[in-house]
């Protein structure tokens, strides 16, 4: 493998950074291990799976046929068929940057103390700057590196000595031990929080931002499933890290501020730091992402210029597009809606709509016609269709729960 | 039409292969999509594509004819976009790819770009911009 083709492992960590460890599973992993210990594992396992699937398929569609998935569904099934998925995806986007902004806010006011709405605006500054500023590759190395502060997160759950017995029972679904509602509902939040479903659409724009070709198959496993993976083994830390310093205390994580200390037992001084350290850096590479994500989709819906290492001049409404977005959804911050009630409540929106975006997608990679001898085989369409059943159960189970046990 | 690519001896589908497809200048400037397609019907001989059509009317009329009017009267609102379908007769393309459908234009120069101008002209030349697409 050389270089250049090793150096795309960075957007499989950014992708991972962005659309797996975020603040909906900082927030969801954290809640989970706090009020159920281990127990939750395995909806983290599952999600992690399917995500690897879904996103080495995006993957290999755009190394194949050069082309991102929101430009492909448009040609291949139409405007028709594609605006509704379109603009459910573009509220998704949206609400996703809402919540990530909060994240980052509510980050730096943990180690200010200034309220988290005092720094909606200068948040949405520096989002924009950064994506103002810098090339697609720069974004790649910069969130990657800096993502991996989160691996504080593992370094403290094996700090903690945790029972690996219980680990890998937790790995396997089981039946609560009370609370069935909320035990349900997290399950559900988990699995949304995992399989975001702008995370594929965003992944195939940034594989034809690297521009690759047929040669990338083999290294986008690779990427699809470390990229992934690295994801995963935080969010599972994050779970043991919660499970074994708030649950015996009977800290349930009703708001950020709790979750906030769950490092200082592994890291006395450095824990606080740490904790908003891994929160701002992986709100903000998610804010990115998300960002970028919904410049894509609307610049290729409509067939504009796009692409993050253009000169601004050459695609304004790209640029307007994510300018718009960051704006709007700091607005959202900004006039009081909490991170953390907005991060669950897009949570539950993500497992309901995945079934929207996920069939054109599998239609897609079925296409003979596109992919030739890449399509789809049975493993990865059984998988697809595992995902597009399971959100559709999530979908009619996660809506009730909401409005029942919510959190 | 000088160049078909990529359809070898399977038949071209107008719905399937050029409704909806991007659509690019001389310069492979992405500048919209195939947004409609209109045909000319002739006296003893089969249908021919007169022309396609792009812009944001155009596709709202593909949903609904309420739809269209509600878009065209934003559009007459702003005023930045004066023509409404942007009509490209199908002698100006230049290839046709299983990604792209090239014209014979100037993406800046054509109806498709006066919202890329405008916001060019009144913003972006106002912000320092970064030193960007000058690499490889």
């Amino acid at each position: 493998m050389n270089a250049k083709k090793a150096a795309t492992l960075a957007l499989g960590i950014l992708t991972s950074v962005g659309g797996f460890f975020d603040v909906g599973n900082i927030a969801t992993s954290v809640q989970a291990g706090a009020v159920f210990r281990l127990q939750l594992l395995w909806p983290l396992i599952l999600g992690t799976i399917l995500v690897i699937f879904l996103v080495e398929m995006s993957g290999r569609f755009a190394a194949v046929t050069r082309q991102a998935l929101p430009d492909a569904i448009r040609t291949h099934l139409g405007f028709a068929a594609w605006l509704g998925p379109f603009l459910i995806l573009s509220l998704v986007h949206f609400l996703v940057l809402g919540a990530e902004i909060g994240g980052i806010c509510f980050a730096l006011h943990l180690i200010t103390g200034l309220p988290v709405p005092f720094w909606a605006l200068p948040v949405a500054a520096l989002t924009w700057l950064f994506l103002w500023r810098t090339s697609f590759s720069a974004i790649e190395n910069s969130t990657s590196l800096l993502g991996l502060v989160t691996l504080a997160f593992v370094v403290a759950a094996w700090l903690h000595h945790p029972p690996t017995g219980q680990i890998l029972a937790g790995m396997l679904p089981t039946l609560p031990h009370h609370d069935p509602v909320r035990y349900w509902f997290m399950a559900v939040s988990l699995l949304g929080a995992v399989i975001s479903p702008y995370m594929f659409y965003f992944y195939s724009s940034g594989a034809v931002e690297d521009k690759w070709d047929d040669s990338y198959i083999g290294v986008n496993r690779g990427v699809a499933f470390i990229g992934m993976g690295f994801g995963s083994v935080i969010s599972l830390a994050a779970i043991v890290v919660a499970a074994v310093v708030l649950a015996p205390r009977g800290i349930q994580v009703d708001d950020y501020h709790q979750a906030a200390l769950m490092l200082t037992q592994a890291f006395p001084f450095w824990g606080f730091v740490l904790f908003a350290a891994s929160m701002a850096i992986a709100c903000l590479g998610a804010a990115v992402e998300v960002a970028l994500s919904m410049a894509y989709t609307t610049a290729q819906t409509f067939g504009w210029n796009w692409g993050e290492d253009l000169d601004p001049r050459e695609d304004t409404r790209f640029c307007l597009i994510y300018t718009g977005a960051i704006l709007g959804s700091a607005l959202l911050i900004l006039f009081g809606v909490d991170p953390l009630k907005l991060t669950l409540l897009t949570m539950a929106i993500n497992a309901a709509v995945l079934p929207f975006i996920a069939i054109p997608f599998l239609l897609l990679m079925n296409d003979r016609k596109l992919l030739d001898k890449h399509c789809n085989g049975w493993i990865s369409n059984g998988i697809t269709l595992l995902t597009v059943l399971l959100s559709i159960v999530l979908a009619v189970v996660s809506i009730p729960l909401l409005i029942k046990g919510g959190s | 039409m000088k160049a078909l690519k990529d359809y070898g001896d399977d038949d071209l589908e107008l719905a399937r292969d050029i409704l909806d497809k991007q659509v690019v200048d001389r310069e492979e400037t992405k500048m919209g999509r195939v947004d409609g397609l209109v045909l000319e019907l002739r006296e003893g001989l089969p249908p021919r594509v007169d022309h396609i059509e792009m812009g944001g009317v155009v596709l709202a009329r593909r949903l609904s004819p309420r739809l269209e009017r509600w878009v065209d009267g934003w559009r007459r609102r702003f005023g930045v976009r004066k023509v409404a379908r942007y009509k490209v007769p199908w002698s100006a393309v230049l290839e046709l790819t299983s990604y792209h459908l090239k014209l014979d234009v100037a993406a800046l120069e054509t109806p498709n770009f006066d919202w890329e101008r405008w916001l060019r002209d009144h913003v972006i030349e106002h912000i320092p911009r970064p030193l960007k697409g000058k690499k490889e």
